[in-house]
């Protein structure tokens, strides 16, 4: 049978091999190892993977953490003494492709192939918003970090659904006292109408509808409502269509690269509003700067976390190290931290409830605050329907590539240009 | 008057980058019967290559475009060798199945080698300049490319329609088989319109880093609206290309601006449906 005595002893060590592989003593030790399963689900391929993988990565920072001793890190659990002492968080990734059929359907195998204890994600509301019912039906707690939607949070029968960033409702409302600050504190500023320019997706449309509510209470008229679709060609139409309206200020919920390609319409059109005020979006992203170069300065937007807040916030320096080293370099933004953020809130919400009772830990969740030293606030707790309610950012504006905090005018380190600057005078 | 001038402008500019993208395509599928789903994926590769060549060794876009196509006929020559190849003869769904996973293929090999980071080419000769007519802006990357796209169109429909290799080409499109009786080496032509049509859509996307972002999705829409251009244009015909993508760019345009942003690609892909209802074939087909 075999031709060579050679062919024969590697056989028989691959089946030997294939033997030992298979024996029931190691399946026992690894089925007795502690473990606590985790599922992410974040859009790491389409038009938003950026955000998608460097979310991923920040929950691999929680991880890394929670899962090893790390002294100097000053975040709860970092010590890792404790009722967790012992256990390991293992993370199963997927692909939503920022899509929330696909998004759903990886709930659904994370949840029943995979086995997994809870997830965490999903960055898109859009994907948030189905991914986190199918959790709430198998009763598996569903940690979302970033996704800005209100109405997630507006499902008050939610019982195991969190989130600890700032709602677009909120965020509205921050953009539309900027304005009225602006209007007392500026001469001339005489800012009346707006303009709202939104991807068509379940966040652009949330924060448009948020922004028409926040508009309507701050007597603004809004006079251009531009939905468009994420991923276009061009944008000539859109900044086309706000042009011709020249709304006063601009409420914008445009990701990646369509803020890109926004910014260069505008350039391209030779428009700027008098001010323009961005929602978690590419705005924030830490390399919109660097890509835009000049051209990204002065816009403005709501900020959770930018390098430049590291002095408010003097724990994320570690633990962003981290961060960076599983991103190239590349900085937490808002939108990651919270990601980080959420894992942590999760893991110290098991450690106080002592158990692995999905409702215990999530009653645990509601019943307490908990501590976050990577949070502005500084600390979590949620209201029913999953909000934190401490969640809180800070108005920016990008001057000479740096985030400078405007508003509140107690956090601001800086005056606003206002209005933007010309094109042609930069 | 003024703002419906400047919407025409911009879709007829937009139109002639749709017509450089979508030309490769039409004359792949004029002469061979595929349609190559990962066209859109030439378009980023090439936009990379540019990139990089700008980024790293800051030679302009204007220059390095040529590379970019020389490197996308060597991929499609390539993908045609390798892939295509085996899949003429056996249904159509094989290759367009293939050139799918091809696509895949190059998108997520992108996205593990460069990240999704998007990246923009700053200071190259041709910037972010525009000048005005009255009052009308011309941004002068567009309108660079539109001429661009003139050339290239010119060029290939004269190679096709005026040289002996040309004549090859449409005698193996008519007829594979009574080409090859008349000595024409079918293979070859295969290979080269594979690499031609490869390296028109290369030269766009080389010149596309100028004003677009580079990342690994870039091409999808893209590839969808050539798509679009060659079936409305009618499958083969460059002309009939060139016309539809102009078409599609002020019907975008139009609606987008007159109608509702959203509503652009509705508009274009309404066209598209009743164009093909009404003439299966398309505006120059037969």
């Amino acid at each position: 049978m075999f031709k060579s005595r050679m062919k024969f002893w590697i056989v028989a060590a691959v089946a030997v091999a294939l033997m030992l592989g298979a024996a029931p003593g190691q399946s026992l030790a690894q089925s007795q190892e502690k473990v606590i399963k985790i599922g992410t689900i974040f859009p790491l391929t389409g038009p938003v993977a950026l955000a998608g993988q460097r979310c991923k990565a920040a929950v691999e920072t929680a991880v890394d953490i929670l899962n090893n001793k790390n002294p100097k890190i000053k975040v709860p659990l970092a010590d890792k003494k404790g009722w967790l002492e012992g256990y390991k968080f293992v993370l199963v990734h997927t692909d939503s492709q920022g899509k929330p059929d696909v998004g759903k359907a990886e709930a659904e195998r994370l949840i029943n192939q995979e086995g997994v204890w809870a997830i965490i994600g999903a960055y898109n509301s859009s994907v948030s918003m189905p991914a986190s019912l199918v959790a709430e039906r198998a009763k598996k707690i569903f940690m979302c970090g970033a996704s800005s939607s209100a109405a997630l949070t507006q499902r008050k029968e939610m019982k195991y659904f969190f989130r600890t960033a700032s709602t677009d409702e909120v965020e509205s409302q921050e953009f539309v006292d900027v304005l009225q600050w602006l209007n007392k504190t500026q001469k001339n500023a005489n800012i009346k109408t707006l303009g709202i320019i939104y991807e068509n997706s379940v966040f652009g449309k949330n924060a448009s509808q948020q922004a028409m509510k926040a508009a309507a209470a701050g007597k603004l008229q809004v006079v251009a409502d531009v939905p468009f679709n994420p991923g276009a060609t061009n944008l000539d139409s859109e900044v086309q269509t706000l042009k011709s309206k020249n709304p006063d200020a601009l409420f914008g919920a445009v990701l990646g690269a369509d803020y890109a390609l926004m910014v260069k319409t505008m350039k391209k059109m030779n428009w700027v509003p008098k001010v323009s005020l961005n929602y978690c979006s590419g705005y924030q992203d830490p390399v919109i700067s660097k890509q835009l170069g000049a051209d990204a300065d002065f816009f403005m937007g709501s900020t959770g976390y930018s390098p430049e807040f590291a002095s408010m916030m003097p724990a994320v320096a570690e633990v962003e190290k981290i961060f960076k080293s599983k991103t190239g370099g590349v900085p937490y933004d808002s939108d990651s931290i919270q990601e980080t953020i959420a894992m942590l809130v999760l893991a110290q919400a098991i450690e106080k409830a002592k158990s692995l009772d999905p409702t215990k830990v999530a009653e645990t969740l509601h019943a307490n605050t908990w501590p976050s030293p990577l949070s502005l606030s500084g600390k979590v707790a949620f209201v029913p329907g999953g909000q934190n309610k401490y969640a809180l950012s800070i108005v920016t504006q990008l001057q000479g590539g740096k985030y400078k905090k405007v508003f509140p005018t107690d956090k601001a380190d800086t005056k606003p240009v206002f209005p933007m600057k010309p094109w042609d005078k930069r | 008057m003024d703002t419906l001038l400047q919407v025409l402008l911009d879709g007829m500019l937009n139109g002639m980058l749709y017509a450089l993208v979508a030309v490769g395509l039409c004359l792949i599928w004029g002469v061979m019967d595929v349609i190559n789903f990962a066209h859109g994926e030439y378009v980023m590769i090439s936009m990379y290559v540019t990139y990089w060549l700008g980024f790293l060794a800051n030679v302009d876009p204007l220059i390095s475009m040529f590379a970019g196509g020389l490197f996308i006929f060597i991929l499609g020559a390539l993908t045609y060798r390798l892939i295509i190849k085996y899949t003429i003869g056996k249904p159509p769904l094989s290759a367009l199945l293939a050139t799918f996973g091809l696509a895949m293929l190059l998108k997520n090999l992108c996205l593990n080698q460069f990240t999704p980071n998007y990246r923009i080419l700053s200071d190259t000769w041709l910037g972010d300049r525009t000048f005005q007519l009255g009052a009308i802006i011309v941004p002068v990357p567009q309108l660079v490319t539109a001429a661009l796209a003139l050339v290239v169109i010119g060029l290939v429909f004269f190679m096709v329609r005026s040289t002996r290799f040309g004549w090859a080409v449409q005698a193996t499109a008519m007829d594979k088989e009574a080409a090859e009786l008349m000595g024409i080496n079918t293979e070859r032509i295969y290979l080269l319109v594979f690499g031609i049509g490869g390296a028109t859509v290369g030269i766009a996307g080389g010149v596309m880093p100028t004003y677009l972002a580079v990342h690994p999705e870039v091409g999808t829409m893209f590839s969808l609206i050539a798509f679009i251009c060659v079936a409305m244009g009618g499958f083969g015909s460059i002309p009939g290309a060139l016309v539809a993508a102009l078409l599609v760019g002020i019907v975008e345009a139009l609606a987008g601006y007159y109608i509702a942003p959203v509503f652009k690609y509705v508009a274009v892909f309404g066209l598209y449906l009743a164009l093909v209802l009404l003439r299966p074939k398309g505006i120059f087909g037969w």
